[in-house]
């Protein structure tokens, strides 16, 4: 099966510190992946970069054939790969629903706004039955009408997952997604994107918890330092040597406890 | 005492014309822009260089309205990628240039004298029926650009509007081409501007250099500040508050026995204080901008 995402020989350096060196991997289509390592290792320069946010120095991002690494993030984002960031912020006088509603962008030209056209239209009652629906899976029903900022840091992801869905993507990228999320919520969120999984969602996540990279993805990609040093399945992660020299440097042991 | 009344109304009809452009940027989009006096002397020049060139009111309104659009594609452009404060200050040095090539270029726009004797919307009807056609005329605009800007802001454009002006990653990141929303509101604005340029220099029958003067500017983001930012009823309480005080002064010079150069001073002394005043209780604008409940 031809790779869904293909990045290969991507490297990113801010003056001397080269962030990124060299990367090479692949997602398939259905997979989610995880990306784990220490901070400061390039996760977060490594999704900025396939979408589009930090320009890269050298190599090629192919998204079914198509080359990312010169489009514009709101290209990327047509071509089928969303994202969110670690600290989503949201807008204070715009509700919950109406951010959603925003997060579609089909047909918001001004004319056919202003003229209410036929296609415009559509599109607005395409967009509320989708948003209704998310609101539901998300577990945001509750605060459909609060103002988005107003939200709790837990609930704020959980909106800005449901923004990057909106625009039914093939490839989700999520920047720490349960960071200061709770327990309960976290479980839910395992269960929403193993559902959205198998309706056909591949994944990328950028994570620090453990728990959640062994219970929903298939395959992790450990970074340290700019480089991939381990391609795993999470079982293996707390048994692999280069993960272990990552995250307690080298020579350590397997602890007696394991990471997970 | 009537048209007195009447003149008070048409200004500040001609005035909310403005003001509601302006708020398409900054109330809307969140644009920080300090030369949208550039756009209402371009619509002010059109019909006074039309009139210069012999062209009739209606085509020199619309090519007003054309030039403006073009200046305000232009502007997007410039700024693309400037900080929004920085592009602030871009757009203040645009209408300083205008005005001082409208001081300067004396065989088009007739200098610091500018030009005067121009011809009103109705030019045949006798002259207590002209300000009241033409403030019936106004009313209905103001009326209508109040109406569209409501509608524009509930729809999926203004929308997209509102989330870039709050949070442009977030709006990048979900696929909006913040130049494409940023430069397509600004030519919006920019044509109703220029529409109330036009509908000035049509009503005093005269248009000068002044009428591009930076203070204009903040005189029209005045009345958003204190109407509310972004709520076309604020923005159209905020205009007719701030004609009502800049009328009132007037009458206080002749009930205090005041000179002119006082009066002046107390005309934007009182602006100032009530703009100081909103500020302190209430930021928000006396009519703020509301969460939308989606039904």
């Amino acid at each position: 099966m031809s790779p869904l995402l293909q990045v290969s020989g991507v490297a990113k350096a801010y003056g001397g510190n080269r962030v990124l060196e060299s990367i090479d991997f692949e997602i398939r289509p259905g997979e989610i992946v995880g990306v784990i390592g220490p901070n400061g290792s390039g996760k977060s320069t490594l999704l900025n970069a396939i979408s589009g946010f930090t320009p890269v120095d050298s190599g090629q991002i192919l998204l079914q054939g198509t080359p990312l690494q010169s489009a514009t993030p709101h290209d990327i984002v047509s071509h089928g790969l969303a994202r969110t960031f670690q600290l989503p912020a949201m807008p204070e006088k715009m509700t919950v629903m109406e951010v959603l509603l925003a997060a579609s962008t089909a047909e918001h030209g001004f004319w056919s706004s202003l003229l209410g056209t036929r296609a415009n239209r559509d599109a607005e009652r395409l967009g509320r039955e989708r948003a209704e629906q998310l609101l539901d899976e998300l577990l945001l029903r509750n605060v459909r009408d609060n103002a988005a900022a107003a939200l709790s840091g837990g609930q704020k992801k959980l909106l800005s997952v449901a923004c990057a869905l909106m625009g039914k993507p093939r490839l989700l990228m999520l920047d720490e997604p349960t960071a200061g999320v709770h327990p309960n919520l976290r479980r839910d969120m395992v269960q929403t994107l193993q559902r959205l999984n198998e309706q056909g969602l591949s994944l990328m996540i950028v994570e620090h918890d453990m728990h959640f990279i062994r219970d929903l993805c298939h395959r992790c990609i450990v970074l340290d330092r700019g480089h991939i040093v381990a391609t795993c399945t999470p079982a293996e992660l707390s048994s692999n040597e280069s993960v272990l020299e990552a995250y307690l440097g080298r020579g350590a042991q397997q602890p007696k406890v394991a990471i997970a | 005492m009537f048209e007195f009344c009447l003149h008070v109304l048409t200004l500040a009809c001609i005035y909310g014309l403005i003001a509601l452009a302006l708020n398409l940027q900054a109330g809307y989009t969140g644009l920080l822009n300090f030369g949208h006096i550039a756009f209402v002397g371009i619509g002010a020049y059109a019909v006074g260089i039309g009139h210069l060139a012999g062209w009739p009111l209606l085509p020199s309104i619309l090519i007003g309205l054309g030039a403006a659009m073009v200046l305000a594609w232009l502007v997007a452009r410039l700024g693309r990628n400037l900080a929004s404060d920085y592009w602030g200050i871009a757009t203040l040095a645009v209408a300083e240039i205008l005005r001082i090539i409208a001081l300067n270029q004396d065989a088009w726009t007739g200098g610091a004298q500018g030009i005067s004797a121009l011809p009103s919307l109705f030019a045949t009807a006798s002259s207590s029926a002209q300000d009241l056609y033409f403030a019936l005329t106004l009313m209905v605009l103001v009326g209508l650009f109040a109406w569209l800007s409501l509608r524009l802001a509930a729809s999926r454009f203004g929308r997209a509007l509102r989330l870039l002006r709050e949070q442009p990653q977030l709006a990048s990141c979900l696929g909006y081409n913040l130049l494409t929303l940023k430069s397509r509101a600004l030519m919006v604005s920019a044509a109703l501007a220029a529409l109330g340029g036009s509908m000035l220099a049509s009503y005093t029958s005269y248009v000068s250099p002044d009428y591009l003067l930076a203070a204009q500017t903040f005189l029209v983001w005045s009345m958003l500040m204190i109407g509310g930012l972004g709520s076309v009823g604020g923005v159209l309480l905020g205009t007719l508050l701030v004609q009502c005080a800049y009328s009132f002064v007037p009458f206080a010079k002749d009930y205090l026995a005041i000179g002119s150069d006082v009066a002046g001073a107390l005309r934007l002394g009182l602006v100032g204080l009530i703009l100081l005043g909103c500020l302190l209780w209430r930021s928000g604008g006396l009519l703020p901008e509301r969460l939308r409940i989606m039904p």
